[in-house]
């Protein structure tokens, strides 16, 4: 039940409630902005006489003859084969997710129940590692790559990607399996278990929300992956990301700008749905560490 | 069947030594505990019976059988933790039943014995329900039923009443006592509680920094302490201990005089129990204002000081007294201990 107290609006009360909207809107504006836009025509979203034919599709109505146009959807997707480069990016998710957690649950594992004193310099050099620019890795690894012939390839990538997100991985599921009482390993083991199967009978039943928070960050990191997919990997091979920033970078035949912010828009819904989808886990994931049960 | 040796079984980690040269033969059934402070040794020792952790040295013999080098799955020993150790993720039926899956034993015979288990501690109504939905006594009992479930050689019990509340404490304990009874499992059972390894002990083996200070039954442990730790850990109150000269067969310390004694011309601490000496009108051995009076009850704890140390004696629940009022105790001296001031070991009348 609301008390009166709670529910008389202040002024302190209102000017933090429109700061809050007002951070609102300035959050939301560019996606609510580019969804818009996405349905118009370039003329109109980039238009140099009146910004306001953005809001109200002018050229797009004297184009088209409605409001609202699927071309810059239909140019990405069916004409320049944006799902491709949806397919893509889906095979570098996937394999960069499994491969960050297999190693990260296990190395986390060893590493939080390590007694000996080099299990945190390990850790130390994966924060080192981690802190360095995604694109030292690259430049490092270029040369070989080209000579070994495995240069634009899929799985080349999928190793850098790894490799670059393993520090974090590790990191983050080892501060997971330092909260869970190192009791639980040890009945398990009297109970019967082996080392392994105490691992997997009773370790990761439990670790579920950090397992899935640290997925979570290892998918968003090769997803939005700009600077390694674009230097590995052969125009045939793109990913989502390479390949819009390709759309925008040939300004010079109309419509192409219109591809780029319709493929845009198909890239980012998905990971509002993965959000909401997982949001439960995520905080529990998040402040698992912070609260003891 | 299970009889287990320690032979001089040590634990050390670099210079530290965790357990120093344990030798001793728990027989078959016996209900042990190991007494100690924190930090004594008596968890790492039962870790190693456990093969959590290994031993540095020494031989830990199972059964006849030499274990030191076997996993903790292969030793058929089950264990109750302190933290109880439960799996969250699982309910009540799977935590009990966890041990029978995980060893292959027949699933036929599952059903049955997770019920006669649960049965014994008392948690049939609660199966279904997650750890997380269980009071502290639940989950307590939830563990034991997991450690008896498979039946196994040997129990070990890591401080189990630890995390209770005193009135649960008490009723797990009789609880526990009985258990042990009825399955006669050899059990080994740690804690620093005094009461409980008076109360459940066949043997108690008092440990202090890494060594065995004494091993016996509780009766000896009370009655004949080894040494002025031993003394001054079991009982409550302790035993009171005063440091003193004895000459001539008569001890002497501030206010105090205790004739009749049987020890060589030296420093000694001498110890009696509260229970053992009386208030007395005059006459007594100790003569000294009251520090502390406490009622008790059933009788009153009459509390002096001598040398900066507590003296605590039982007078009748009758007795009054204000702070400060000139008492008397009388000290026999045939319920006197003594102990040698250097070493604390008990001198042998």
């Amino acid at each position: 039940m609301a008390t009166a107290s709670e529910t008389r609006m202040t002024p302190a009360k209102a000017v933090s409630f429109s700061l809050v909207g007002l951070w609102l809107f300035i959050a939301a504006f560019p996606f609510l902005w580019t969804f818009w836009g996405s349905f118009k025509v370039q003329a109109d979203f980039f238009s140099k006489a009146d910004w306001t034919n953005a809001l109200w599709g002018t050229q797009t109505i004297a184009e088209t003859g409605s409001a609202f146009t699927g071309q810059g959807y239909f140019g990405a997707w069916v004409i320049e084969a944006f799902w491709q480069n949806v397919i893509n990016s889906g095979i570098v998710v996937v394999f960069t997710v499994i491969i960050s957690l297999t190693f990260g649950t296990l190395g986390g594992y060893a590493l939080a129940r390590s007694g000996f004193r080099y299990a945190f310099w390990l850790l130390i050099a994966a924060l080192v590692f981690r802190a360095m620019p995604h694109i030292t890795l690259v430049s490092g690894y270029l040369l070989p790559f080209f000579e070994w012939n495995i240069w634009g390839h899929l799985p080349t990538t999928i190793i850098v990607l790894v490799a670059i997100n393993q520090p974090f991985t590790l990191w983050m599921l080892h501060s997971f399996f330092l909260n869970i009482p190192k009791d639980m390993d040890e009945s398990a083991m009297v109970d019967g278990c082996t080392r392994f199967q105490a691992f997997r009978h009773v370790i990761v039943p439990v670790m579920w929300p950090g397992v899935i928070t640290t997925g979570l960050f290892s998918f968003l990191l090769a997803y939005n992956d700009f600077t390694v997919t674009a230097m590995l990997l052969s125009a045939e091979n793109e990913t989502m990301i390479p390949a819009i920033n390709s759309f925008l970078g040939t300004t010079q035949v109309e419509g192409k700008v219109m591809y780029a912010v319709a493929a845009v828009v198909s890239a980012t819904a998905p990971l509002f749905v993965l959000i909401l989808f997982f949001q439960r886990q995520i905080v529990s994931g998040l402040t698992a560490g912070a609260v003891k049960g | 069947m299970a009889e287990i040796q320690l032979r001089n079984v040590g634990k050390r980690w670099g210079d530290y030594v965790g357990v120093d040269n344990f030798d001793l033969t728990i027989a078959d059934r016996e209900f042990l505990v190991l007494l100690g402070p924190s930090g004594c040794g008596k968890t790492t020792t039962m870790r190693m019976i456990a093969g959590l952790e290994d031993a540095t040295e020494g031989e830990i013999v199972i059964d006849g059988k030499v274990v030191n080098d076997l996993e903790p799955k292969e030793r058929d020993v089950a264990m109750v933790f302190q933290s109880y150790a439960l799996y969250p993720n699982k309910n009540v039926y799977e935590n009990i039943r966890f041990p029978l899956k995980v060893r292959k034993v027949d699933p036929a015979t599952h059903d049955a014995r997770v019920r006669r288990a649960s049965a014994m501690v008392e948690l049939d109504d609660f199966l279904h329900r997650r750890p997380a939905e269980l009071s502290g006594g639940q989950r307590q009992r939830v563990a034991l039923a997991r450690a008896i479930v498979r039946e196994p050689n040997v129990f070990l019990m890591d401080e189990p009443l630890s995390n209770l509340d005193a009135k649960l404490r008490v009723s797990t304990r009789a609880q526990i006592k009985n258990l042990s009874h009825e399955l006669a499992v050899t059990t080994i059972y740690v804690t620093h509680d005094q009461v409980e390894a008076m109360t459940l002990a066949d043997r108690v083996v008092i440990m202090k920094q890494g060594v065995v200070q004494q091993v016996g039954t509780p009766v000896d442990i009370y009655d004949r302490p080894a040494n002025a730790f031993v003394a001054g850990f079991i009982g409550n109150p302790a035993m009171n201990l005063i440091e003193g000269v004895v000459s001539g067969g008569t001890f002497r310390a501030e206010r105090t005089e205790v004739a009749g004694l049987s020890a060589p011309q030296g420093a000694v601490t001498l110890g009696f129990r509260a229970e053992d000496a009386q208030v007395v009108d005059t006459g007594g051995q100790i003569n000294a204002p009251i520090y502390t009076m406490e009622l008790l009850g059933d009788s009153t704890m009459v509390s002096v000081r001598i040398n900066g140390a507590l003296v605590s004696v039982k007078a009748d629940k009758t007795f009054r007294g204000r702070i400060g009022d000139p008492v008397s105790i009388a000290v026999p001296a045939a319920q006197c201990h003594l102990f040698s001031a250097i070493s604390g070991e008990r001198i042998h009348a």
